[in-house]
């Protein structure tokens, strides 16, 4: 077989050289105008009037008080949502039982729901009006315009994230290994510590990943739930709507480019476990 | 005796697994939906229709679901340019153009709110541009539809970009072979089998437009009747305390997305099956 026949028939395969260029060019352009720009328009808003005076916005005292709280909050939900997603594949994918692709229909259901009709939702179960809530609030322990309701409306946003991550690993996983160290004497829990945990270790990291990214930059379900009030339960991305709206755009700009500098380590880990770990990961994630 | 609910299994661990997901299932999403729908119920099919039919309910339903299903349209078409780009083509910053992609699922919405309005805006970057060809971007239903289509941009290439790995060279070769022109290959062998793929991308990121907030609401202008989506709307009822309205137009939406998923499901199982690729 000649060079020549084997390099007609790859290009089989591919488009014109021209039809090539094009399609790249379309993607760069269209992810630079898209992407590229909006990202470099939030460093440039926030540093229009200097280092000094984007940093100055960050110390005072409301800014600071919303960076807490939204570590507080995320410190908060994420951590309960991996465990759920842990409790969730594991009862999945280690025990056969009817109605499971409902189950799964109903813990991807968050993903449909508008952010903001889930924040109304927990108004409405948790708000003084309700009957719950009514109680609550009259024990002293409120929900809505409060930390809880905040974290709830949070968890409820991101609830599928850890879950959706770890179900497709185990299945594929299988139970095979846990069975072994089953049969071998292991308990339950050393075997999920031992066997299992190991396995999922960089599916769950990755689902955490993304669950804390979305955490930390809710807007329309923490809008809706928490009163926004200053230095109490503004948190970041609410504090940037109050900035922007009060037209202070150099404070607003700052702390969005603290959550973006966040988003861009969220995305290079997440590259980085893509590259390094394809193998443990969901398959959708391999590329 | 049909099979029995939960098969018996060797594997430890049933009732704690089973009570942890139930039980922060129920409280974290199940009872808040429960607690819309019973206000909903409670407020009659007649109360929510009358707070619904009103102009300015229409007037910001269809402008939230026709803007969301514009934006799912152009980040169907770009997400499959997207995904063939990356997979097919070797450039250099290929694995840079693969990561940004993911972007928008990274940056806050309220973030990329204040950024799209700041370039969009007439004085911004791309703004002043389009400004001078008489294009206004920001605060018009323009703006809106940029902002969706940020929102709903991964969905899609994330969604096709593994079947494009998958498609085997046999099946583009044999197409060709058999003298098909390269366009008639894209056209009748490989779009069909990414289709599926692609109507899964296309699904999520319209409901995701419809349901967004965060980004939106900063580029729109919010004129009533005009630039007025839907669950600013919401927000609106709430801050007068109206929990009536709001749980009606929450209901509204809930009922026109799972609507609008279940064609989309419907579509994709009629073409799985007269297509024959999963």
């Amino acid at each position: 077989m000649s060079d020549a026949s084997l390099t007609k028939f790859r290009s089989a395969r591919e488009e014109t050289p021209l039809a090539r260029y094009a399609l790249i060019a379309v993607a760069v352009l269209g992810l630079g105008v898209l992407v590229a720009a909006p990202l470099i328009a939030v460093f440039v808003e926030a540093l229009a009037q200097g280092w000094l005076a984007a940093v100055a916005s960050l110390g005072n005292h409301d800014a600071a008080s919303a960076i807490k709280l939204t570590l507080l909050i995320a410190g908060v939900s994420v951590p309960l949502n991996a465990a759920f997603g842990i409790a969730a594949a594991w009862f999945i994918t280690k025990f056969d039982f009817r109605g499971k692709a409902f189950l799964i229909t109903l813990i991807d259901l968050p993903f449909s729901v508008s952010p903001v009709v889930a924040g109304l939702c927990i108004v409405l179960m948790f708000g003084t009006n309700s009957l719950v809530g009514g109680w609550l609030v009259a024990s002293g322990y409120p929900i809505v315009f409060a930390l809880p309701g905040i974290v709830l409306a949070t968890m409820f946003v991101t609830f599928p994230f850890v879950a959706r991550e770890l179900i497709p690993v185990m299945i594929e996983q299988g139970r095979a290994e846990e069975e072994a160290a089953l049969t071998l004497g292991a308990s339950g829990w050393r075997t999920f510590w031992t066997v299992t945990l190991p396995n999922i270790r960089w599916a769950l990291l990755y689902g955490v990943l993304l669950c804390n990214a979305r955490a930390m930059g809710e807007f329309g379900a923490v809008a809706v739930v928490s009163g926004k009030i200053r230095g109490q339960t503004a948190t970041m991305p609410i504090t940037i709507e109050m900035l922007y709206n009060e037209y202070l755009s150099v404070a607003a700009f700052s702390m969005a480019a603290v959550l973006t500098l966040l988003a861009l380590v969220t995305l290079m880990l997440k590259t980085a476990l893509e590259i390094r770990h394809a193998d443990a990961l969901a398959a959708t994630h391999r590329h | 005796m049909g099979k029995p609910l939960i098969h018996r299994s060797p594997m430890p661990g049933l009732g704690l697994s089973m009570g942890v997901t139930l039980t922060m299932l129920s409280l974290v999403v199940l009872l808040p939906i429960g607690a819309l729908l019973w206000k909903g119920a409670n407020f009659g099919i007649s109360g929510i229709w009358d707070t619904v039919n009103r102009e300015r309910v229409w007037a910001a339903l269809f402008l939230s679901f026709r803007l969301s299903l514009f934006a799912a349209l152009f980040n169907l078409v770009f997400g499959m340019i997207l995904a063939w780009v990356l997979v097919r083509y070797r450039f250099a910053g290929r694995r840079l153009l693969d990561a940004a992609v993911d972007l928008p699922f990274a940056l806050p919405t309220a973030v990329a709110g204040i950024a799209l309005t700041a370039l969009y805006a007439p004085n911004g970057a791309l703004g002043s541009l389009a400004a001078e060809i008489g294009w206004k971007i920001a605060y018009t239903q323009w703006g809106i539809f940029v902002a969706l289509v940020f929102v709903g941009l991964p969905f899609v290439t994330r969604t096709v970009q593994p079947v494009v790995e998958e498609i085997e060279a046999e099946v583009e070769e044999a197409s060709a072979t058999l003298g098909a022109s390269r366009i008639y290959t894209l056209r009748r062998v490989v779009l069909p089998m990414l289709a599926p793929a692609a109507l899964t991308g296309f699904a999520l990121s319209l409901a995701r437009a419809v349901g967004e907030y965060g980004s939106v609401i900063f580029i729109a202008g919010n004129i009533p009747l005009k630039t007025e989506i839907a669950p600013l709307l919401i927000v609106i009822q709430l801050e007068e305390f109206n929990y009536d309205a709001a749980a009606a137009i929450g209901i509204a939406m809930l009922l026109i997305s799972f609507g609008m998923l279940l064609v989309i499901n419907l579509i994709q199982v009629w073409s799985r099956r007269r297509i024959g690729y999963v």
